[in-house]
């Protein structure tokens, strides 16, 4: 088959393209270290959160520098984020587990890569490393109802100085 | 061309007058296969790519990993 120069060319830069696409992808994940959420939270019974670990949702301290956060999405507020803002503190590895009580909601980190699906009768669990202090705004992403565009919580990222573990659940 | 010799043409074969009966007229210059030299083409469709992989990169490495805290495990 007699294939123009030009056309040569072409191939070859659109083959090179489609490698830098996954090599990029694959930096993404093995370099910058970016993970996506698996089924590795579980499942648990949507009609009876009491009786698990989101019967008293909020922050734990699971390990030096590291705390673990329980969040039930609910039509139309996160427990805790809505009423409370979720509090944790700067420099430490935070393990999320969200979970919903009703309809499928959205956990989305405003300006963040954090943003997860919160699904009855499944866990999302996912880890984060939180830099330095900031204040961040939490909405749903999925329609959940009328009260949908209401649904937000706030995560607050405080400076280690200022973190208590009791006054964060409180 | 008479009409008999268009009878002797084979079917599937590479001239066939079929197709290119009538458009002998406007041929001004026959040029070869590589002698073809889409330039202005060649520059558009490079400037795409170009365009193309700008944006892949802002989006990939400035737009997503950039706009950390991420999910690291």
């Amino acid at each position: 088959m007699d294939i123009h120069r030009y056309e040569k060319i072409w191939i070859g830069i659109s083959l090179l393209f489609v490698l830098g696409l996954i090599a990029t992808v694959t930096y993404g994940a093995v370099g910058a270290g970016v993970k996506t959420i698996g089924n590795q939270g579980g499942t648990v019974n949507p009609n009876d959160l009491q009786n698990t670990p989101f019967g008293n949702p909020g922050v734990r301290k699971v390990g030096p520098n590291h705390y673990a956060v329980y969040v039930v999405a609910r039509q139309f507020y996160y427990q805790p984020g809505t009423g409370k803002p979720i509090t944790v503190p700067a420099g430490s590895d935070v393990t999320f587990y969200v979970t919903s009580a009703d309809v499928i909601h959205g956990f989305e980190v405003v300006d963040t890569n954090i943003n997860s699906m919160a699904i009855p009768g499944e866990v999302s669990k996912f880890t984060v490393h939180f830099d330095k202090p900031a204040k961040y705004g939490i909405i749903c992403n999925e329609y959940c109802g009328v009260g949908h565009g209401s649904m937000q919580g706030r995560l607050n990222v405080v400076p280690q100085s200022q973190f208590n573990l009791t006054e964060a659940n409180q | 061309m008479s009409t008999e010799d268009v009878a002797e043409v084979q079917p599937g074969s590479v001239e066939s007058p079929a197709e290119t009966a009538g458009l002998d007229d406007g041929i001004e210059r026959e040029i070869d296969h590589d002698e073809f030299d889409p330039i202005g083409t060649v520059i558009l469709i490079g400037m795409y790519m170009l365009i193309l992989i700008i944006m892949w990169t802002l989006m990939y490495f400035v737009e997503f990993l950039g706009h950390g805290p991420s999910i690291i495990g």
